[in-house]
């Protein structure tokens, strides 16, 4: 088994503010983490740094071996393989849902316009969007929207992928198409990284869950591990309250 | 981080190559042809004025002209104001200044004159159905002259003892206007002058006082150029000698009496004093200043643009010291006023580069600047507005932060900007009408001059305005009809 990400002793400081302290973690290839913990525990910085998106003030963050923070270290050709999916969906609103999916692939140089368009069009059946083609961003809703998002990166073919709260933002009715196509990808063997509120999918779907808090990992195991038997008092108290929810 | 530096790089050599490339030319031409530069007043009839065609003659225009045929050398003649012809020629933007200019003691310390050509003297003027008369009366008031004039001398240093105070304008026209509108008392001004002007129909009448500071007119030049001097004085010398003198000042001022100016001051005025009357001499005048304008502005509003984008697109580029650069480059020229801008431009840099820059070219460097600066300033604005979500979205693909910038940021941007432009792109038009102080023949230039001729200052304002409100609504349109298609 191959190690796609790993994390050494990674720390994130904002001024005198420590929101990530010493963070140790690996995430081998096709495996499904997913991580959990109270608002402000530094999971999305973590998830963040992983594609570079926030600078790393101290430590390791090995991508395919390569150390990204490190200065000149070119970032680009590391995020063209990590795909990345936001709580807001980020789609661009001047261009069409093909644009938006063919965009990266053909400014890159990665395909010609017509192989990007074909593979964009299947990325886009894959999650149930093939009529959605050449709508505008603006007239899908937020579940079709976010499955355009997870399409957008997929038709760049990435080794892996991160979800920072996928389905936060989301109308409850929509959680289950966007969680149906993330369950998909994971059974076709995509490593996946999973900051999310949804312990039902964490519990189903994740390899390892990692509990935050404090900017630190309190505690990482099985779901079965996690959620039926944790040891940690912090985690504990969590679980009553989402539980509870 | 260090592909920004091209940009950077981009924006300096642009930058560099806009000043150079202008500051160059001129130095050329003037190479090229043995030409002396003469400037002006624009309004002091009758030394030099627009007739009735709208040609510019004069007392000066044609002495000069005369003296330049009789010594062989070419004469290119600048209308501007008399204080910013005093000024090119301090900067060596000029050759020479002829202007109905007294030869005082002050001046001659800065430059060298030629031999008298005419003796004129300070006379006052007031209002024909006023009270006032006389130098006594004036206790309290305010009296208005030109800057930089013998009679803004004379006026200062009477003004204690006479208990009045003194109020300036550029053009002679303002200065007769403020004591018809009864802001001022009286005005101090040549007797020449005073007297062509009253016979123009200016409802004004002399003081009574003394001719005051009897002084001669000469041509000032550089002190560092005696070669001209002695061709000005060697055909001054001539054109007396030969008659041509005489015929020249009988043209404009008959035998010196008011009465024989008045039938002079006739045959070079229009004919009709009506609005329709005044458009329709002067109609082709106003399309010339008006085609000057645009062109001020159309040329102005691309080069504003270009800068502003770039010196906008630098603001939002990941480096300090880029953003430094945009942020100090926004910060002094939105904070400098334009008609600063355009003297420190157009009369201030010369003298430390000791290179001539044409008028056009200094009002285009400062509407570059200025307008530049405003649109650098809402170039960043637009994109700051954009969803910081979008350009991580796009870096996260994989995206360099370039590519990013122009397929994802800047379209959104530009749909943010483009009311802004468009308000951009009228201030500009109207900012133009300050750069008339470069002397430049714009509309707000043309108008000076038409009514320094007829003094139809109401009329003739009305049209310049309502021609800037045409050409202002015209742009409206065609940026709705822009503004329609872009956000379609």
């Amino acid at each position: 088994m191959t190690t796609r990400i790993e994390m050494k002793n990674v720390v994130k400081k904002y001024g005198a503010n420590t929101v990530v302290s010493g963070v140790n973690l690996k995430v081998e290839d096709g495996e499904v983490v997913a991580m959990i913990g109270p608002s402000g525990a530094g999971k999305s910085t973590v998830l963040r740094m992983m594609n570079g998106l926030e600078t790393t003030t101290a430590g390791e963050i090995l991508i395919d071996g390569i150390d990204i923070a490190k200065p000149h270290v070119d970032i680009d050709k590391v995020r063209a393989k990590i795909g990345m999916v936001f709580q807001h969906f980020n789609l661009f609103p001047n261009m069409s849902v093909l644009g938006n999916v063919t965009l990266a692939p053909t400014e890159l140089g990665l395909m010609t316009k017509e192989e990007a368009d074909k593979e964009g069009r299947r990325m886009l059946d894959s999650v149930g969007l093939a009529d959605k083609v050449d709508a505008m961003p603006s007239t899908l809703s937020g579940g079709q929207k976010q499955r355009v998002a997870i399409a957008r990166a997929l038709t760049m073919h990435p080794d892996m992928m991160l979800f920072d709260e996928p389905t936060s933002a989301l109308d409850p009715e929509m959680v289950g198409d966007v969680l149906g196509v993330m369950r998909k990808l994971a059974k076709e063997g995509m490593t996946m990284v999973v900051v999310t509120h949804e312990m039902g999918f964490a519990k189903e779907v994740a390899d390892r869950v990692v509990f935050f808090e404090g900017g630190e990992i309190q505690e990482s195991g099985t779901p079965a591990q996690v959620f039926e038997h944790p040891k940690n008092e912090r985690l504990q108290s969590f679980l009553q309250k989402v539980l509870e929810a | 981080m260090r592909r920004h530096w091209g940009i950077i790089g981009l924006v300096v050599a642009l930058g560099l190559g806009i000043f150079s490339g202008q500051v160059a030319s001129p130095e050329r031409v003037q190479a090229a042809e043995k030409t002396y530069t003469i400037a002006m007043d624009t309004t002091f009839p009758p030394f030099e004025f627009a007739d009735k065609n709208n040609k510019r003659v004069g007392i000066d225009i044609d002495l000069i002209r005369a003296i330049a045929k009789a010594e062989g050398f070419k004469v290119s003649l600048k209308a501007t104001s008399f204080n910013g012809a005093v000024q090119e020629l301090q900067a060596n933007q000029v050759d020479g200044v002829m202007a109905g200019m007294s030869i005082t003691p002050e001046r001659k310390k800065v430059f060298a004159f030629s031999d008298p050509y005419y003796q004129s003297g300070v006379v006052m003027a007031v209002a024909k159905s006023g009270k006032v008369a006389r130098l006594s009366q004036l206790r309290g008031k305010r009296v208005a002259v030109k800057t930089g004039t013998a009679s803004a001398d004379y006026a200062n240093r009477i003004k204690h003892k006479y208990g009045f105070k003194t109020v300036t304008f550029d053009d002679s026209n303002n200065v007769y206007q403020d004591v018809l509108s009864g802001n001022s008392a009286a005005c101090f001004e040549d007797k020449p002058v005073m007297q062509y002007a009253i016979a123009t129909g200016l409802g004004l009448k002399l003081g009574k006082m003394k001719m005051a500071m009897a002084n001669d007119y000469g041509i000032a030049v550089a002190k560092s150029n005696p070669v001209l001097v002695a061709k000005i004085n060697a055909g001054l010398k001539k054109i007396r000698k030969s008659g041509e003198y005489t015929k020249i000042v009988e043209k404009y001022l008959g035998n010196g009496s008011q009465a024989d100016t008045d039938k002079k001051a006739k045959e070079t005025n229009d004919t009709s004093s009506s609005f329709f009357g005044l458009l329709q001499s002067n109609s082709q005048t106003l399309l010339a200043g008006l085609g000057e304008t645009l062109q001020l502005t159309v040329v102005g509003i691309i080069c504003a643009t270009v800068v502003g984008i770039l010196v906008g697109l630098l603001g939002v580029v990941p480096s300090k010291i880029a953003q430094g650069v945009a942020t100090t480059f926004i910060y002094v020229f939105r904070g400098l006023p334009l008609m600063v801008l355009a003297l420190f431009i157009y009369t201030g840099v010369p003298m430390v580069i000791g290179a001539k820059i044409p008028a056009f070219v200094a009002g285009i460097v400062t509407l570059t600047l200025n307008e530049g600066a405003y649109t650098a300033a809402f170039v960043k604005g637009g994109i700051g507005a954009v969803d910081g979500g979008q350009m991580e979205a796009a870096r996260s693909l994989g995206l360099p932060w370039g590519k990013a910038m122009r397929r994802v940021i800047m379209p959104q941007g530009i749909r943010i900007m483009v009311p802004s432009f468009i308000n951009q792109f009228i201030i500009t038009l109207k900012d133009t009408s300050i750069l008339s102080i470069l002397g430049l023949m714009e509309l707000t230039q043309t108008g000076k001059i038409i009514i320094a001729r007829n003094m139809e200052g109401f009329k003739i304002w009305t049209m310049v305005a309502l021609i800037y409100l045409i050409i202002i609504t015209l742009l409206t349109w065609l940026s709705n009809w822009v503004q329609r298609r872009v956000r379609a």
